[in-house]
């Protein structure tokens, strides 16, 4: 698609705004992005028993996540092969086998088709059920208790495609000895709003949250996050960091050790549990991420659709609908070391802060489904849109890897995740991918 | 154990008290409200999970996943950020109906303390065309005190497993 080039300006920080409205671009997205990219599934806390199961979303289409004899991970189209209906209705479970609606094809929980209705009095004894087993994903892999697949084969591995945002991922998933867990279930919201706004928000833009979450941050604010102020009425970017360039990849992190229960009214349990545990952390993670990158607020977003906020602790995974919707499925995800009153104060903090009734996330949903709405019309669509803040502040430093702009209050990262977006877009195949998991590949497109 | 009906006196007393916490809610005054809730109010929803029946496990949620799960100082930062001004979504102001129906009131063992089931019914009218429309089931307890009905606690149950709205900027 060469028309894409005019789309997404990197140096500029310009996007048209048709990429939010357009169907032809989503169909499009589905193929090239969702298609291709390692998507999260779930994580291995929530399936831990054979037969233990996840339905969830690669893109569109509908997969199931089952947990093996082996204890390896199998993920499935969640269609039976026969006429295509969808095999299990429920969000998850613990099933031995699956079976279908329809005619009662029966699918072991390995995908094996094991059972047919009348095999021999009507297919005659002639169905080789063995071609007939459940279609599995082309990729699945594990990073510290992440489960992700891809349908492309051709992919790159997990750990390729992850590059240098590991080193981010390990301040949450690898700090403590035991790891993460995903607590409760899913809070499923639907918003009509096109996929990639909230991935953009999410991955750089700290310039909203004095504004947009003016009324949140008033009320439950317990100390000073980031250098933001209500009202955007001043920001100190000194103590903070944008990082991009990863393939696709973003973080946005305070560096004071602790700011990432800056939202909570009373924080002392979990600073309590910072200060226990930082010795440990230290000696796993290092001086610099263990004094000032764990307990701080952090944004993490893996493209094209994950995002963590560590802190604050949600967990939060985006599937499209159509260029207008989309499903946001958030998790609270914790320390398994954590004591449970911790976890359940985490837990409610989560919700009240990001769940369908958040202080905070319910700012987001009227801003962000106004400009899919503003980028519908037929004068709107052709219209551009900036992210064009602190161009040229970009360097590195030796501390961490990536691309380094100052403070959270910067829009370097939207501008990387569009880069990466319209070079998935426009590549043929992974073979066309550049790969940015080191410094000099990352930074030496700036200057083309 | 089958539970008792409240007596016809409590019945109506009480139905007349969801109507009018009803209203209250729709005209968003919650000042008016709190003074409805014990100081010791549990105010809880759940966020619903589609399970096979015959799925009798655990495993899924030891921890129940809380859209709601506050106590009166939590209700009072909802309310605090509301009168903040700087809630942008709600202004200008939306429409919103709050319908109470299927209205049960049962007798407890504890002496003036009631069970009350009933529906709630919640329409918004935002933008333009847009309408939202959210039910849930409501559980109550209600105590009879000297200043009249207050609510010691709710658990509303929210119908769909996957939140047709954008934000809750209200109360079931």
């Amino acid at each position: 698609m060469k028309k894409l080039d005019d789309l997404v300006d990197f140096k500029t920080g310009r996007q048209k705004r048709v990429i939010y409205s357009d169907p032809a671009i989503y169909e499009e997205e589905l193929e090239k992005i969702f298609g291709r990219c390692w998507l999260f599934l779930t994580h291995e806390s929530q399936i831990k028993e054979p037969g233990d199961f996840i339905r969830t979303f690669m893109g569109e289409d509908e997969v199931l996540v089952v947990r093996q004899k082996d204890d390896s991970i199998k993920a499935f189209l969640n269609t039976c092969t026969h006429r295509g209906n969808r095999l299990c209705k429920a969000d998850h479970g613990n099933s031995r086998k699956f079976v279908c609606n329809y005619h009662g094809w029966s699918f072991g929980f390995d995908g094996k088709l094991n059972g047919v209705p009348l095999e021999k009095e009507a297919y005659n004894d002639q169905l080789d059920k063995s071609k007939f087993g459940l279609i599995e994903v082309a990729q699945i892999a594990s990073y510290k208790g992440l489960v992700f697949a891809t349908f492309d084969e051709t992919a790159p591995s997990l750990e390729d495609y992850l590059g240098e945002m590991k080193w981010y991922l390990d301040i949450w998933l690898d700090a403590m000895p035991e790891g993460t867990e995903l607590i409760g279930t899913a809070m499923k919201v639907e918003l009509p709003v096109n996929w990639k706004l909230p991935v953009e928000n999410v991955s750089g833009d700290g310039y909203h949250l004095g504004w947009a979450h003016a009324g949140a941050m008033t009320v439950s604010s317990s100390m000073e996050v980031g250098g933001l102020a209500v009202g955007n009425a001043t920001a100190d970017n000194s103590g903070a960091v944008s990082v991009a360039g990863m393939n696709g990849h973003a973080v946005l992190a305070a560096l004071d050790g602790q700011s990432g229960y800056g939202f909570y009214p009373d924080p002392k349990m979990a600073v309590d549990y910072l200060e226990e545990n930082r010795a440990t952390v230290i000696d796993r993670l290092g001086e610099y991420r263990g004094k000032r990158m764990w307990g701080s607020q952090i944004n993490m977003t893996v493209f094209p659709n994950l995002q963590m906020l560590p802190g604050l602790n949600w967990f939060r995974v985006y599937h499209p609908k159509g260029p207008g919707k989309f499903e946001m499925w958030t998790w609270a995800m914790v320390d398994k070391e954590m004591s449970d009153d911790l976890k359940q104060m985490i837990l409610n903090n989560v919700s009240r802060t990001f769940g369908p009734a958040g202080l905070f996330d319910n700012d987001d949903g009227d801003n962000l489904q106004a400009i899919t709405e503003q980028s519908r019309g037929w004068r709107t669509r052709q219209m551009d849109i900036y992210t064009n803040m602190a161009i040229g502040g970009e360097h590195s430093r030796d501390e961490m890897p990536g691309v380094v702009s100052e403070g959270l209050i910067c829009e370097q990262n939207q501008r990387y995740v569009y880069r990466r977006w319209l070079e998935m877009m426009q590549a043929d195949s992974w073979a066309d991918v550049p790969s940015y998991n080191n410094l000099q590949e990352a930074r030496a497109t700036e200057a083309k | 154990m089958s539970a008792q009906q409240a007596e016809m006196d409590v019945y109506v007393a009480l139905q007349r008290q969801l109507y009018q916490e009803a209203r209250l809610l729709s005209a968003e005054q919650y000042d008016d409200w709190l003074a409805m809730l014990c100081d010791e109010v549990h105010y809880e929803m759940e966020m619903p999970q589609r399970r096979l029946r015959e799925d009798k496990t655990n495993n899924w949620a030891p921890i129940k996943t809380p859209i709601f799960n506050d106590d009166m100082a939590a209700l009072l930062m909802r309310i605090a950020r509301f009168k903040t001004g700087f809630v942008w979504s709600e202004n200008p102001i939306n429409a919103i109906r709050h319908i109470v129906s299927n209205v049960e009131v049962f007798n407890t063992e504890i002496k003036d303390q009631f069970l009350v089931h009933s529906i709630i019914e919640v329409h918004r009218s935002r933008l333009d065309a847009e309408r939202k429309r959210l039910t849930a089931g409501r559980q109550d307890l209600w105590n009879k005190t000297a200043t009249g009905y207050k609510l010691l606690k709710r658990t509303a149950v929210l119908d769909d497993s996957v939140v047709l709205d954008s934000n809750i900027n209200f109360f079931f």
